[in-house]
């Protein structure tokens, strides 16, 4: 009986379960999926990882080459994130194109790392003025089941804490390059900043790391990355208003989860390390 | 080349860093000697599947051959999209991808020649297999993604997808099961990786090198798709179809157990629930 | 390819006359149809063939370029072939709908040519690392009749035997090295294409395989193999199309029947090419 309402009357259903402070699947309100991480995981890539929030997963893997830096930027390098949405992952997404979404969170991803800083473009530098590094991170999600948003943020900043680099060098007479396989360095990543959604239900509740079923009821989304005791951006895109206390409530939330997924990550690559 | 805007674009022109340092070339002679990662000319690598990976898919499979990793999910069958594709008889369609990050090489985004080519060999393979009367006016549609490139992918692509669909209930007539080798001489190396697969296709001269992948269904005995690439003799390739096919019968009671152990894990699920 | 509806009368039919070797136009198993070969007969391009097969019509013209070398392999000139399906051999091509069929026949031929050993591509290699041949090979399908891939190939390798590659001369410069095309029309090297393989396609229909198949017995045919054939026997790609499966054994009877007519197949075709560059027959055109 309870699937048929799920199904029919999908809001009634949650409203049901939302009454007791109690999602559907167990979860509370303010609690997260359990998370997975697995990190250099692709070893044709520079760096990479894979993460499940529940169902949800997404890999991430980096190739870094080579380029000329921009006119009048010689010593910065480039990023290059882009979020694919698979056909695999779906049965919303088909062939083609990436989709709006994919774009959106494509964008989500270069404004992340520009706002938290974590890689300094000049530290992307090989010779200045002649040749940089380029990284082009691609994330693909391989089951959507909500909250990629997270589930890209997190894998991102493992991979780049995964990434080494093979040595490159600029010869300063005849400007040719060579590669040294035998020495790799890792990339410095500076920050390691953490984004937390939330959707809102009814206009009221606020339900942390939604499923795809919960995004599809939401009236509004909010994700806040934090930064270890820094707030480094909320964004919203539109949907319902939210009381300062729902907001303060919010960034609380995510400061707590924050520190759960450093230590997540932290955690992970010591035992690679091992 | 026309600039994606629906993508984050890099800088116009970037180059691999591996093409600045002399690349490894493996001489497919030293192959009789001994396999690079120690194997026998005649061993596969372990195999490891998995089914029902995608939450959101009807059916999935994931597997991993030592570094060759492929993730595959079924959908359908479902409405046929376009109208002009509209029959009576159902239809397959297949999508071979490798993701950017498979290679060494990094590869783009826009799906290349050689992923065209392998979707049309998947789907030749996986045709004569699914019976496509049972699903008039519908469409199953079969996607595979190459986590990782180290060589036989495109028998990894068939293993996987014919796992998935299979677990998605799909009907078909067998499994089917695919597997590839590679030749030099009157070598034959089984389940080749990516530089064995290298070294014998670039050779030039007299003698066979060359690979071979063929897709087989154990129990009604018949081959779904034979392919093969550079130049063979004619004895050797006869040979060599042969080990493909006892290769493949091997590997048919792995995919079984991995199918039954699927359906027991769903049936816990169901009856915990 | 264009659909063939027949009738159950007519397939059994077909069936029968494939089980007695005994076809519905008088050929056996492992004959091919009667062809039509010519050279030389577009003066805007490097090389360039036509071939009927029956009613199936192919033109196929080369053009050469000099071009930069492939990173990858740096010391070998390069090939790439483009299909043309108009819209003329069938309405079905018409806008977008040969593209399939094209890029399907474009890898098989892709496949069957990368073999290393099939041409002297060491010997396009202008200048190892910069510069090298790139070879244009443009088909156009004029009308389908049937067994369109091994016409194809046929076609493909009577245009490459009558390429003419300019000689280009080197001369070092304060700045690098200028390469310059000469072009006196008869100051040329040409391929060697003994080495070029044939496609050879063979049809299962019932319990037995045909070569070169009318389109009426390619519709009662579920599955076949394709094969590329050098002059000695050796294969240099192999695939299967069609819905249907084979049994392993028929297999190697099919690849058998494949590498005997490929053989034979390419003898013939390298004897009329000598023979139609001996005689300097005048360019005949197509409009007969």
């Amino acid at each position: 009986m309870a699937e048929e309402i799920r199904l029919a009357q999908p809001k009634e259903y949650y409203r049901a379960f939302l009454e007791k402070e109690v999602r559907p699947d167990d979860r509370e309100l303010g609690e997260f999926r359990p998370t997975v991480l697995n990190i250099g995981c692709v070893s044709t890539a520079e760096g990479s990882s894979l993460v499940k929030l529940g169902n949800t997963t997404v890999m991430c893997g980096i190739k870094a080459e080579v380029a000329e830096p921009r006119y009048g930027r010689p010593t910065e390098g480039y990023i290059v994130p882009n979020v694919e949405l698979s056909p695999l992952s779906s049965p919303n997404f088909r062939p083609g194109p990436p989709p709006e979404q994919a774009q959106v969170l494509s964008q989500n991803m270069v404004d992340f790392l520009d706002t938290s800083q974590c890689i300094k473009l000049d530290s992307l530098c090989i010779s200045s003025g002649k040749l940089v590094w380029v990284l082009y991170i691609d994330l693909v999600c391989l089951d959507y089941d909500g909250n990629v948003m997270d589930a890209c943020t997190l894998a991102l900043m493992a991979a780049l804490k995964n990434t080494s680099l093979p040595v490159v060098t600029v010869d300063e007479d005849t400007g040719d390059v060579k590669t040294h396989l035998s020495t790799h360095s890792s990339l410095s990543v500076d920050s390691c900043p953490v984004s937390t959604t939330f959707i809102v239900f009814d206009n009221t509740v606020l339900l942390v790391d939604p499923t795809r079923e919960e995004e599809l009821l939401a009236t509004g989304a909010v994700t806040v990355v934090t930064e270890g005791d820094n707030l480094c951006s909320v964004y919203k895109p539109g949907g319902s208003p939210l009381t300062d206390e729902q907001v303060e409530m919010c960034v609380e939330r995510a400061f707590v989860r924050g520190k759960e997924a450093t230590a997540l990550i932290t955690d992970t690559l010591c035992s690679i390390d091992r | 080349m026309p600039t994606d805007t629906r993508r984050i674009q890099g800088p116009e022109t970037s180059n691999s860093p591996y093409d600045f340092c002399p690349t490894a070339t493996s001489d497919p002679a030293l192959l009789e000697k001994q396999r690079l990662d120690g194997r026998d000319s005649a061993q596969m690598r372990p195999l490891f599947l998995r089914a029902g990976v995608i939450s959101q898919a009807r059916g999935s499979a994931y597997i991993e051959m030592n570094q060759t990793k492929a993730i595959c999910a079924v959908y359908g069958p479902r409405e046929v999209q376009r109208r002009e594709d509209f029959s009576l008889k159902g239809q397959l369609t297949c999508q071979f991808r490798f993701a950017t990050f498979a290679s060494q090489h990094r590869r783009q985004h826009q799906q290349g020649n050689q992923e065209k080519d392998l979707s049309v060999q998947m789907l030749e393979a996986l045709e004569p297999a699914v019976c496509l009367h049972k699903y008039p006016k519908s469409q199953i549609n079969v996607y595979v993604t190459v986590l990782q490139h180290d060589g036989s992918v495109l028998s990894a692509g068939i293993l996987c997808a014919s796992l998935a669909l299979a677990s998605a209930g799909v009907e078909m007539y067998d499994l089917v099961i695919a597997s590839s080798a590679a030749m030099y001489n009157d070598l034959t190396i089984s389940d080749p990786t990516v530089q064995e697969e290298q070294a014998v296709l670039s050779r030039v001269g007299k003698g066979s090198s060359g690979m071979l992948t063929v897709a087989f269904m154990p129990s009604i005995n018949q081959v779904s798709a034979i392919t093969s690439d550079g130049g063979i003799q004619f004895d050797t390739l006869n040979k060599t179809v042969r080990t493909v096919i006892d290769n493949c019968q091997k590997l048919y009671p792995v995919l079984q157990q991995t199918l039954v152990k699927h359906i027991e894990e769903k049936k816990k699920g169901i009856s915990s629930k | 390819m264009a659909d063939v509806n027949l009738s159950e009368a007519e397939k059994t039919f077909i069936l029968h006359s494939v089980q007695d070797n005994f076809r519905d136009d008088g050929r056996s198993c492992e004959d091919f149809r009667h062809m039509e070969i010519e050279t030389g007969l577009i003066s805007n391009t490097n090389g360039s063939a036509r071939v009927r097969l029956a009613s199936t019509d192919v033109l196929v013209g080369v053009k050469v370029q000099l071009s930069p070398v492939d990173p990858e392999n740096p010391e070998v000139g390069r090939m790439e072939f483009f299909l043309d399906c108009s819209a003329n051999a069938t309405p079905e091509f018409e806008g977008r709908g040969g593209e399939e069929l094209a890029s399907e026949i474009t890898a098989l031929l892709t496949r069957a040519y990368g073999c290393p050993s099939t041409m002297d591509y060491p010997s396009l290699c202008v200048l190892p690392g910069q510069q090298c041949w790139l070879l244009y090979v443009d088909i156009l399908l004029l009308e389908c009749g049937g067994n369109l891939f091994d016409a194809m190939s046929l076609a493909v390798k009577a245009a490459l035997f009558n390429t003419k590659v300019p000689n280009v001369t080197m001369t070092k410069d304060e700045g690098g090295i200028e390469l310059d095309v000469s072009d006196d029309p008869y100051d040329f090297k040409r391929l060697d294409v003994t080495g070029a393989p044939l496609v050879v396609t063979v049809n299962k229909i019932g319990h037995f395989h045909v070569v070169d198949a009318s389109e009426k017995e390619e519709a009662c045919s579920l599955a076949r193999i394709m094969l590329g054939v050098t002059q000695t026997g050796t294969i240099t790609a192999m695939k299967k199309e069609g819905s249907g499966s084979l049994d392993a054994d028929s297999i190697s009877d099919m690849m058998e029947s494949a590498k005997k007519v490929g053989v034979l197949l390419n003898k013939s075709l390298l004897k009329a090419l000598g023979e139609e560059e001996e005689q300097g027959t005048e360019a005949v055109g197509f409009l007969r």
